[in-house]
């Protein structure tokens, strides 16, 4: 009797061990399978038709043709891939540039210099980081126009008077009035970003600096960014893939244009899969191809000739 | 020198407020006096242009669009993105290490290729030209910096957690539901912001996919709007528009604006 209780125990436990286990593989399914097949469908698996996309002809409407690697030997004939391509490489040159210098000497003031209005300030910077991309582009549209635009307005405060030069409808021009709302639209972020940063550096760095008599900028150039070293990284690697693969200013602003002054490779792909005539889906995913070339090279290339160095204080 | 400094703080502020602070002004006047000098003040408020703005561009029904799209995606995103950091961090299971390495390939993904492959299975699928359809696309998948900011909260709490859960008789379900929940909220509040900031300015996705005018999100809207307005040249509508579009912006980053600025420098410092 004895050992019938206890093999009965043991079979009661088995089965609520069962059940214990059941209930385990059904909450993880239901735990992990939305998303996880949700990504699986709707990112892994379209990553991995761009490059059978890549080489058929297709405009959407026909049936697909498999025309192998012709669309790549037409990109690197089509001069407009060139042209966006340069545009991009001007880009990133000056934008990241620009948002790291300009956030590190803000972030260096507010964080060195004890003006009462440093807590504002920092607050009124980030907030164009929480702006959408549409709302920026307007917002900026308004500035840059020609008649009644808010630049030529106060040109003409100062006495420039610009006879109504539209910014954005020159192509000398409008390429350069771009970088102003992206530099203009990131700063902030990578001021809060870099003022953590400065914190953590020691006060006793900068006293030393000051009993020698270094100049704040000196400081800046001499303390703070080479200690700053490998978060500046980051934030370039950052900057600089989102200005390779970035275009809903340009499409919002200018769409390209004057003459495709501010065509970018984005933005040529983005119009040739879903502008407003021709739609080629075969081209248009070679050119995402070869954006997705470009972006792992461009971050191979950083972490090659910006190795991550560790550094201590 | 003291003052170059300050004026040179006192200048990136200023290029930021004041743009936003002249188009609110310009906002209350009539076209007439808009054109005649772009730097009075308004003689008398014009707050005509924002119920004009609100008719004439359709933003109530666009405003409609947009709280069921990123109010359904948010909810539905925010609630699947914690029970899968729950599970991928404090469970043990077998293929959990090989889901982690899946996800983390999503590292190596610009995304920008995949939009046309994506745009087209959208369209098999019959989820083109959708709230719903955009709902689905980004509520279901993975995201890594979620996920990292998630996990990394849970898998601070003690072990002991589930298993004084489970004596209790608790299910799997009411363990995470009534312990894990309530005690990762301050992480599950950040992911649910940035979902939100994310879901209210995406601009690409509701462009691409939404063609009917009538399912325009608040941002596509304005697109248009103002791509129409180079005809009608009604400027003092156009920028009441751009001030309702600006207003929940506002109010959130007033709402959350500390809990944003650190977890915008989270990503950069574990990076």
């Amino acid at each position: 009797m004895n050992a019938g209780l206890n093999g009965q125990g043991t079979k009661a436990r088995y089965r609520g061990l069962q059940k214990v286990s059941r209930q385990r593989y059904i909450f993880l399914f239901v735990a992990l399978a939305p998303s996880l097949l949700g990504y699986l469908l709707f990112t892994l698996y379209p990553n991995v038709l761009s490059i059978y996309y890549s080489l058929l002809d297709w405009d959407g409407l026909t049936d697909a043709k498999f025309v192998g690697i012709d669309n790549f030997v037409h990109m690197f004939q089509d001069k407009f891939v060139w042209r966006a391509l340069y545009h991009n490489l001007l880009l990133i040159v000056v934008v990241p540039v620009l948002i790291v210098l300009i956030s590190l000497v803000l972030a260096y003031l507010l964080n060195n210099k004890t003006y009462r209005e440093n807590s504002l300030y920092k607050v009124v910077y980030f907030f164009t980081n929480v702006l959408s991309t549409v709302v920026i582009a307007l917002l900026w549209a308004f500035i840059y126009d020609g008649s009644f635009g808010l630049l030529n307005g106060i040109l003409g405060i100062f006495g420039l008077d610009m006879n109504s030069f539209y910014w954005l409808g020159s192509s000398s021009t409008a390429l350069w009035a771009l970088v102003v709302p992206m530099v203009w639209g990131g700063v902030g972020l990578y001021v809060v970003i870099f003022i953590n940063a400065i914190s953590a550096i020691p006060k006793s760095l900068y006293e030393a600096a000051e009993l020698e008599g270094a100049r704040p900028m000196t400081m800046l150039f001499r303390i703070t960014i080479p200690l700053l070293r490998s978060v500046i990284r980051v934030c370039v690697v950052f900057i600089v893939l989102g200005t390779i693969k970035g275009f809903e200013l340009m499409l919002v602003m200018t769409n390209g244009g004057p003459e495709g002054s501010t065509d970018v490779i984005g933005l040529y792909m983005y119009n040739l899969a879903f502008g407003k005539d021709y739609h080629n889906y075969g081209y248009a995913s070679a050119i995402g191809m070869l954006l997705f070339v470009i972006l792992v090279a461009a971050k191979y290339i950083i972490d090659k000739y910006y190795p991550e160095e560790k550094v201590e204080f | 020198m003291d003052w170059v400094w300050r004026l040179l703080l006192f200048l990136w502020a200023a290029s930021i407020v004041f743009p936003i602070v002249w188009i609110v002004l310009q906002s209350l006047r009539t076209n007439a006096e808009f054109f005649q000098n772009i730097w009075e003040l308004p003689s008398q408020l014009q707050w005509g242009n924002y119920t004009k703005a609100w008719t004439s561009y359709n933003v109530g029904k666009s405003l409609l669009n947009t709280l069921y799209y990123v109010g359904v995606s948010l909810v539905l995103g925010t609630f699947l993105t914690a029970l899968n950091a729950y599970a991928l961090t404090r469970m043990q299971f077998r293929g959990r290490a090989f889901i982690w390495s899946l996800i983390m390939l999503s590292l190596f993904l610009p995304g920008i290729n995949a939009l046309i492959p994506q745009y087209i299975l959208m369209k098999t699928l019959h989820l083109t030209n959708s709230l719903t359809g955009l709902i689905i696309l980004d509520s279901f998948g993975e995201n890594v910096f979620f996920l990292m900011l998630l996990g990394g909260f849970m898998a601070s709490f003690p072990k002991d957690l589930e298993e004084s859960g489970a004596i209790d008789g608790a299910s799997l379900f009411q363990i995470f539901w009534k312990i894990i929940v309530p005690l990762s909220t301050p992480g599950i509040v950040t992911v649910a912001i940035f979902k939100f900031l994310g879901l209210y300015n995406n601009f690409l996705g509701p462009l691409i996919y939404l063609s009917d005018p009538a399912k325009h999100t608040i941002g596509v809207n304005m697109y248009h709007a103002n791509m129409k307005m180079q005809f009608t040249s009604d400027w003092v509508t156009m920028f009441a528009g751009i001030i309702i579009v600006m207003i929940p912006s506002i109010i959130f980053y007033i709402l959350f604006q500390k809990r944003i600025m650190a977890g915008a420098t989270m990503g950069a410092m574990k990076g």
